[in-house]
């Protein structure tokens, strides 16, 4: 019999999120993705100088500020036709990259590895590595007080890494538990390279319009390269082997089919190698029905947002970002998300490392997926390539970023003053690639001040509701056919949920096209 | 190591990083040491919910160091609910809350990150499963619980909370779309629920400075605990951090007395030393610490990377500190033109320094929200 099972908070994601499975005979076979918070976010900026956009729009997200700044530098770039000399394309790249290392490792320890290991198996480690034996002293405290917060109370599963009868051993969950403290302080690390150029972390000043503020010297190099050194190492030695002792558990290798998005996947190409931006480390590409072999092009114009199932009037859509209308109803029948339902050429995409990678193809990748079976038929791509994709990036763009350091040129310029030019009428857009996934930003100066400011941002595409067609979002289809033995544990959902890395600040906020205000409207 | 969790030493080394986050001299240390261990021997507990927020000051935190997040978390605070880290999901992770109203009801510090938006029945923002139900494509399911539904419920039985970072505090970036949402900072939102509340202690920056919030929830717990001082702005930040303006401790503060002043980006400045004056820095009319305590374990801050200090920090960031980039005040600054050579003459000593901030202030149109010498509260 059907069941319908709400989850709310999803918890180690950025942001609120509420996730609704239908579960029939211990199955998923429905599913509703939907947004819980709402704040209006660029009614702020309109009438505003167009420089402080890129300050305004870094706030959309704490977790992802860096692409967000990024993207509005490049819109703001491409409304005053700046050409960014090559000190700024290549500092904004390690920016990024060092933003992607945080990101990343965060990702895969912070918010997703407690869905696969049992904390508690920390009490039964057999080891000798004086390390781990704080660990377990330390754990052994907590648990005699009672007090394993914030660990516990979780969901419980019989296939926790370390759990009684479950996968691996109670040394391999320690040594997980003892990399996922490491890994505090290596994430901290990547946002410290960021703060040599940025000057902080989260929320940073570092890009202006035309360039960067702060020139490569010997010493601020050399203090990025140290860093960027030790985490290589760690992101080799430590990052990847986890993943893959995850992967090669016999207990998940389900997990390498399920959780597929449905097999379309979009990159707008990021990383420029070159001024014009027609070279890119991260290609650009789509691809449909997972037949990666097969990588066609990409076509903004091809984007449109749909509003059937979002709490938007029906004349909102379907519209290309650009025209975006944003008019709010509450009351609409069937509507369930703020979030609109972005579609490229008509279809759900996903976003993210995945379709980066896919699109990228890289060697490792190739023959990681042929090792693990993956290109096998069915070819699907379900949670843990998701992860997998997720840290084979991570290392590839922390070795590129070794070439990077090394084409910087102290003493020549960052900045094109053209950047200071604000034209009077002017369309910008910054197309880019955020840890997340695709992001694009679209501004329209007039009168040279900010009009209508746009983001269509990763998790839109991820976590979009149904179309007009009624055909789901990404994470919505990932979810049918997960199992759910116990309607009280659905812990399979959210690790499916998880490896998408949402964030949802990033995913709502809406604004009216033709005054950029919203709205008087209610949540039902 | 004999049933306590940490050993005296460990304690008395803690201390030492704890001082010099707060500031305090060494001389402070045993004394520190001793009031730490009698804390965390109970582990003082920590709800850390999450309003119209970015997860921006989650994400500083995760940056602290000395101690890490790590050390405080194992260590010094029992964090029974913080949903970026947090193990549980869904009802396992309200759980945690549930147990700690039962187990420490008047005990646990409620921070809250993000401002409460509360027209439409507080509906803008909600976490949880709410009492009733709702439609859900033909479906009926549960409703959703509203963030000002948690605060009226937790704060009455929190022992202090936390405003964490400028949009908790002040209202801050979402503040400014108030008249659709309702958004309201926490102070105010606590103060309009009347009835017997705990203190509330704000954290400004966008976002806090991970030793910002550490140490304000430090300070409120020694203060709670009769072993310690929480000196107060007139805007409830602690005077540790935000009692005095970046202007007078900035390294750059030479540049600006002599009239040097970055005009360009790509100007030849090797030791980067050009004062951001010009290029809108809001260091002058900004209460906080930034520039001796720097960002990310010291490795940097906003001025150190040629870029001006957008005021962050600034209970009127960001509307009324816009244009972020234009000099403060474009006209005049005590009095004087801004041309470069009269301004650092002008700004050369001390007082003319703080007349020169109160005249800015008036330049902004509001009275200055603080002094370094503001009342105690």
């Amino acid at each position: 019999m059907a069941q319908i099972v709400s989850i709310d908070p999803v918890t180690r994601i950025e942001g609120h999120l509420r996730i609704d499975v239908e579960v029939t005979n211990g199955v998923v076979t429905d599913a509703w993705s939907t947004g819980t918070m709402f704040r209006g976010y660029e009614m702020l900026i309109q009438g505003k100088h167009p420089w402080d956009c890129q300050q305004v729009m870094e706030r959309i997200c704490g977790v992802c500020p860096l692409i967000h700044g990024t993207a509005a530098s490049y819109a703001l770039d491409d409304a005053m036709g700046v050409k960014l000399p090559d000190n700024a394309r290549i500092i904004r790249n390690l920016a990024l990259g060092a933003n992607y290392i945080q990101s990343h490792i965060l990702h895969f320890y912070h918010l997703q590895a407690l869905d696969y290991i049992d904390v508690a198996a920390v009490l039964n480690y057999s080891g000798n590595d004086p390390g781990l034996l704080v660990l377990k002293n330390k754990i052994s405290q907590l648990a005699s007080a009672n007090d394993l917060y914030p660990f516990l109370p979780a969901y419980s599963a019989p296939d926790y890494i370390g759990e009684a009868g479950g996968p691996g051993d109670a040394n391999l969950a320690t040594e997980l538990v003892g990399h996922y403290v490491q890994a505090f302080e290596m994430r901290k690390k990547a946002q410290e390279m960021l703060a040599i150029f940025y000057g902080r972390m989260p929320s940073f000043v570092g890009t202006i319009p035309g360039g960067v503020t702060q020139p490569p010297t010997v010493t601020n190099i050399a203090a990025f390269a140290s860093r960027l050194t030790e985490l290589q190492q760690w992101i080799n030695e430590i990052y990847l082997q986890d993943v893959l002792a995850i992967a090669a558990i016999p207990a998940y290798k389900a997990f390498m089919k399920l959780g597929d998005s449905g097999g379309n996947f979009l990159a707008y190409g990021g990383f420029d190698q070159n001024q014009a931006g027609t070279e890119k480390f991260f290609p650009r590409g789509t691809i449909y029905g997972n037949d990666i072999m097969s990588v066609q092009g990409m076509d903004e114009t091809k984007i449109i947002e749909n509003v059937g199932h979002s709490f938007y009037t029906k004349d909102c859509g379907p519209l290309s970002p650009k025209q975006g209308k944003t008019d709010p109803q509450l009351d609409k029948e069937n509507a369930y998300s703020f979030l609109k339902a972005p579609r490229y050429n008509g279809q759900p995409m996903e976003v993210g490392p995945l379709a980066r990678q896919l699109v990228k193809k890289p060697d490792i990748l190739v023959k990681l997926a042929t090792d693990l079976g993956l290109l096998t038929p069915p070819v699907k791509f379900g949670i843990l390539p998701r992860t997998a994709a997720r840290a084979i990036e991570c290392k590839l763009i922390a070795e590129e970023m070794t070439t990077w350091l090394g084409q910087l040129q102290p003493g020549q310029p960052i900045w094109d003053p053209k950047g200071q030019d604000i034209p009077s009428d002017s369309y910008g857009r910054g197309l880019v690639e955020g840890p997340r996934g695709a992001l694009g930003h679209w501004i329209h100066i007039q009168n040279q001040k900010t009009g209508n400011y746009q983001a269509v941002v990763p998790t839109t595409w991820n976590a979009s509701p149904r179309d007009d067609k009624g055909t789901r979002g990404p994470i919505e289809t990932s979810l049918i056919g997960l199992p759910v033995p116990d309607v009280n544990n659905p812990i399979n959902v959210v690790r499916c949920v998880r490896s998408f890395d949402p964030c949802l600040a990033c995913a709502i906020h809406i604004i009216h096209p033709e005054h950029n205000g919203v709205k008087e409207f209610r949540i039902i | 190591m004999t049933g306590k969790t940490v050993s005296r030493r460990q304690f008395l080394k803690h201390a030492g990083a704890t001082a010099a986050l707060l500031g305090l001299s060494e001389a402070m240390i045993p004394q520190l040491a001793k009031a730490l261990e009698e804390l965390a021997a109970g582990k003082p507990p920590v709800i850390w919910i999450q309003g119209q927020n970015c997860t921006g000051c989650s994400v500083s935190f995760l940056n602290s160091n000395y101690p890490g997040v790590a050390e405080l978390v194992l260590n010094d605070l029992s964090v029974r609910y913080q949903p970026n880290v947090m193990g549980g999901t869904g009802q396992t992770a309200v759980e945690a809350i549930d147990q700690t109203l039962q187990n420490a009801a008047g005990k646990f510090v409620l921070v809250v990150e993000g401002p409460v938006p509360t027209k439409e029945n507080g509906d803008f923002c909600t976490f949880g499963l709410g009492s009733g139900t709702k439609k859900l494509m033909g479906n009926t399911v549960p409703n959703d619980k509203p963030i000002a539904e948690w605060i009226k419920q937790l704060a009455p039985k929190a022992a202090a909370v936390i405003a964490n970072g400028n949009c908790a505090s002040f209202g801050g970036i979402p503040a400014a779309n108030a008249s659709v949402t309702g958004t309201t900072p926490v102070p105010k939102y606590i103060s309009s629920l009347g009835g017997k509340m705990p203190p509330v202690v704000n954290v400004g920056g966008c976002p806090s400075h991970p030793d910002w919030f550490v140490g304000t929830v430090l300070e409120a717990l020694l203060f709670l605990s009769g072993k310690g001082k929480l000196n107060l702005n007139s805007n409830n930040m602690s005077k540790t951090f935000f009692g005095q303006l970046i202007h007078e401790n900035c390294e750059r503060r030479a540049s600006f007395d002599s009239g040097l002043f970055l005009e360009d980006w790509n100007q030849a400045d090797p030791d980067m030393k050009l004062c951001m004056f010009k290029q809108g820095c809001k260091g002058p009319v900004t209460y906080a610490d930034c520039c001796v305590r720097r960002w990310n374990s010291k490795v940097n801050w906003c001025v150190g990377a040629n870029g001006p200090c957008h005021g962050c920090a600034s209970p009127n960031f960001y509307k009324e500190l816009s244009p972020l980039y234009e000099p403060l005040a474009n006209t005049n600054f005590a009095g004087i033109s801004t041309a470069p050579d009269v301004l650092g003459w002008v700004a050369a000593g001390a007082t003319a320094v703080g007349v020169g901030a109160h005249y800015l202030y008036k330049q902004l149109g509001e009275k200055p929200k603080d002094t370094a010498e503001g009342g105690e509260k």
